[in-house]
């Protein structure tokens, strides 16, 4: 990860100073290995705790919606498109934003290190250049931070922001990858291997919410799962509820997920919820060519039609 | 087994399918009794969360049916639709929630009494043949 | 003054499998990446070589969700329009390998659902017929701060049996009539009267090596509305989600909901855990909603947690230390660094 923590204290205390913005959200350094805590800075003097580094994973954009006054905010790729989502969807405007551009080299995934080493606990973690030094009681052990990424971001294609007014650092080279190479592994199967695949899935759901609650694109004062007349699915651990609180949460955010892993790292179990996002973002980009936030210009595509929209549901 | 019948739910739109309806009724065309309609305004007023209802109730089958794409009664209801119903199918396939067969939609315009009844049979076949509903049914709670 | 006995560690397969003759046994057992505690099916299952749990064993006495009562309406039903109860399991259980500090949260957990004139009939049936064999912590994690607590890694509270891992084998403290009868359907116990002293060394050895959080006692004193209107609240909450994963994992957060949930002609009410951290977890039938605001739900649980609690009972926190909310946090609201600062808290009055 590059070292934006300087850039981005230096950009937040001027902008803090010269009164640009009422409040810099970002990151504060964590108080457990591989974590950082989201964070306002009100003042140039709190702006100095800003960190930024591989461990900024959650979505800030998350912060924004019905937010008042002016604020400046750090966004990676996929955070400064949620931020687009936001300003279609008019839960800010674009006046009240500054944003403060982070060109992404992906975030360090902890579950991943952690099966690497096998139960030893981490009490320290540091990144240096490409590499993490991980050490606990009485080991240490270097990973390379790029075979340690999060899904999401090891299939990353847009880790340089789309909207921003400040870009803190040089743009990072996008890949060409198969986004999509696991749902195909999906899609191949019999019905009745997907049937259980997705049963087994979301079996450890505890429906704590907290894969809505950290995504940006879930703010809806009243969530479906809290709707009473008519209740669409009951509250408790019940297999056919959680699947389909899983499956309808996926559907609200097609087409509007940007596949920041916000909901799968906020997971207390570990649910790989992405499964169920990918998927839609796949059809939808094949069926209308369209990728979530990119642009300012283009409803999202369950708010447009176009004429010759596809109809591959008849038959 | 061998006595039981399908039960499928149609959601139609009041303007051209279930007209199209009421049209095959009128003209005594025979198609299989197990769709039981529930008449919407508009195939835009279909959410994904009542046909995940009707299966999470135990339907052996769903059918939705509109005018056509370009003649909704509501001008875009349909236009709108179409693209919900294509990620709905596409997804509730990926999931393993709906097997094949048990999910169907159509345009249907207030005049093509002979499609919907055709339709009807064809629906009704293709449930058939997918059998009884047994997944992904909420009777009771399943929990401690 | 408890007894001790010794067993060997190669003997343990056999003493647990002559308790799963008598009890059901629920003890933490690998599941995929972590433990959870579980029923045992057989001795083997069982891992007591492991940290903690990452959901709290509260699940065992108050369940995720649990049915309380039922009816049908069903034509052919002799017992139509009848709710009854729903039945329920309370053959004797033994939890076996649960630390002190989960041990301990559910006596934290008593002063809610076991109490001079309320009692939960089914937390009251489960405790009652439930044995607890805990397991002392001889590595505590780095997120655990039971000492702050009033707990301990070697603490008793709550616990029927207390084991200590003595390399070779097992010593296993007796704190309880109903510990001592349980052990007695195993064998392999020989009674320790000397050497006990290897031993106090290790609880010294874990005790020092949990790291200090902060002091209950510092908030106790403190004037309870200064601490609630103290303008750190909202630093405190910018970061929170409101996910509710903290009040899921832990063991002393007792909230719960109640649904009912109709099918056709039969129906069911319905327990399961809901969460302070919810907006509709204080929403009133009229709309009104006493804490409508984040910085009032973030509040309202560390308050709870560490000033309410402490006030109402006037025997310590409603928190073990068990540090499973700063591991689960997603954004890493820390409840050692709010501690420390509700204990820092500057107050014009003491209380």
């Amino acid at each position: 990860m590059q070292p934006y923590s300087e850039s981005i204290r230096e950009a937040a205390k001027r902008l803090l100073l010269e009164k640009r913005v009422d409040a810099v959200i970002g990151f504060r350094k964590g108080t457990v290995p591989f974590m950082n805590e989201p964070f306002l800075a009100r003042t140039p003097e709190q702006a100095d705790q800003l960190v930024w580094d591989g461990n900024c994973a959650i979505n800030l954009a998350n912060y924004l919606p019905k937010r008042t006054g002016s604020v400046a905010i750090a966004a990676k790729g996929c955070d400064s498109r949620s931020i687009v989502i936001h300003l279609l969807e008019n839960q800010i405007r674009r006046e009240q934003l500054y944003v403060l551009g982070i060109p992404c080299q992906g975030m360090t995934d902890k579950r991943k290190i952690a099966d690497r080493l096998n139960g030893r606990q981490v009490l320290q973690a540091e990144e240096n250049g490409g590499k993490v030094l991980v050490s606990g009681r009485d080991f240490e052990q270097s990973f390379e931070r790029a075979e340690f990424l999060q899904q999401n971001c090891a299939i990353c294609t847009h880790k340089n922001p789309v909207l921003y007014d400040e870009l803190l650092g040089q743009p990072v080279e996008e890949q060409q990858i198969d986004r999509y190479e696991q749902t195909s592994k999906i899609e191949s199967m019999l019905p009745e291997q997907k049937r259980l695949y997705f049963d087994e899935l979301v079996q450890p759901c505890i429906r704590c919410y907290a894969c809505r609650n950290a995504c940006p694109a879930c703010y809806c004062p009243t969530c479906f799962v809290d709707e009473s007349k008519p209740q669409w699915l009951g509250k408790t651990t019940d297999p056919t509820d959680t699947l389909t609180f899983h499956f309808l949460r996926a559907f609200h955010v097609a087409g509007r997920c940007t596949d920041c892993g916000s909901c799968e790292r906020a997971c207390p179990v570990g649910i790989k919820v992405r499964l169920f996002t990918m998927e839609l973002e796949k059809q939808v980009k094949k069926l209308y060519g369209y990728e979530a936030g990119m642009t300012q210009d283009e409803r999202p595509p369950l708010d447009a039609f176009r004429s010759d929209d596809p109809e591959p549901f008849l038959g | 087994m061998s006595d039981w019948e399908p039960k499928i739910i149609a959601f139609l739109c009041n303007w051209c399918s279930y007209g199209a309806a009421d049209l095959a009724g009128v003209s005594r065309f025979q198609y299989p009794p197990n769709i039981r309609i529930i008449r919407v305004p508009c195939s835009g007023r279909i959410n994904p969360k009542f046909i995940l209802a009707a299966l999470r109730h135990g339907v052996d089958g769903v059918w939705v049916s509109g005018c056509h794409p370009g003649d909704c009664h509501y001008i875009e209801g349909n236009l709108y639709a179409r693209r919900k119903f294509a990620l709905l199918k596409s997804q509730l396939d990926y999931t393993g929630i709906a097997e094949p067969g048990r999910l169907h939609f159509s345009w249907i315009s207030s005049a093509e009494g002979t499609k919907f009844a055709e339709m009807a049979r064809r629906v009704v076949e293709s449930v058939v043949a997918a059998g009884p509903a047994q997944h992904f049914i909420k009777k009771q709670a399943e929990v401690a | 003054m408890s007894d001790i006995y010794y067993n060997a560690k190669e003997n343990f397969a056999g003493v647990i499998e002559r308790l799963m003759g008598r009890y059901r046994v629920y003890a933490p057992v690998k599941q995929d990446r972590c433990h959870e505690f579980a029923p045992l099916r057989n001795a083997e299952e069982a891992d007591l070589g492991f940290s903690n749990t990452r959901l709290s064993p509260k699940g065992l006495f108050h369940p995720q969700a649990e049915r309380m009562f039922e009816y049908s309406l069903a034509n052919d039903d002799p017992q139509a329009g009848i709710v009854k109860e729903a039945q329920k399991d309370f053959s004797p259980r033994v939890v076996l390998g649960v630390r002190p500090c989960d041990a301990k949260a559910f006596d934290l957990d008593d002063a809610n659902f076991n109490t001079e004139t309320i009692k939960d009939p089914w937390w009251v049936r489960r405790r009652e017929t439930t044995t607890m064999i805990g397991l002392a912590c001889d590595s505590p994690c780095s997120t655990c701060f039971c000492t702050s607590m009033g707990s301990g890694p070697y603490d008793t509270a709550g616990l029927d049996v207390l084991l200590v891992d003595a390399g070779e084998g097992y010593a296993a403290e007796v704190l309880s009539e109903k510990g001592k009868n349980t052990l007695s359907v195993t064998s392999g116990w020989t009674p320790v009267t000397s050497a006990i002293l290897p031993l106090t060394h290790k609880k010294k050895a874990a005790e020092q090596s949990v790291g200090i959080a902060f002091d209950p006692a510092a908030i106790a004193k403190k004037q309870m509305l200064e601490l609630y209107n103290s303008p750190t609240w909202e630093e405190v909450q910018f970061a929170c989600i409101n996910c509710g994963a903290c009040t899921f994992v832990c063991p002393t957060c007792w909230c719960f909901d109640i649904q009912d949930e109709v099918c056709g002609d039969k129906g069911e009410r319905l327990r399961l855990w809901d969460s302070c951290m919810f907006p509709l977890f204080t929403l009133h039938g009229s709309g009104h909603n006493p804490r409508s605001q984040k910085t009032q739900r973030v509040r309202q649980r560390f308050m709870h947690k560490l000033k309410y609690y402490q006030d109402k009972y006037n025997s310590g926190p409603a928190c073990v230390g068990c540090g499973r909310c700063v591991q689960a946090c997603p954004v890493n609201i820390d409840i050692r660094q709010v501690g420390r600062q509700m204990a820092a808290q500057t107050c014009s009055q003491p209380a």
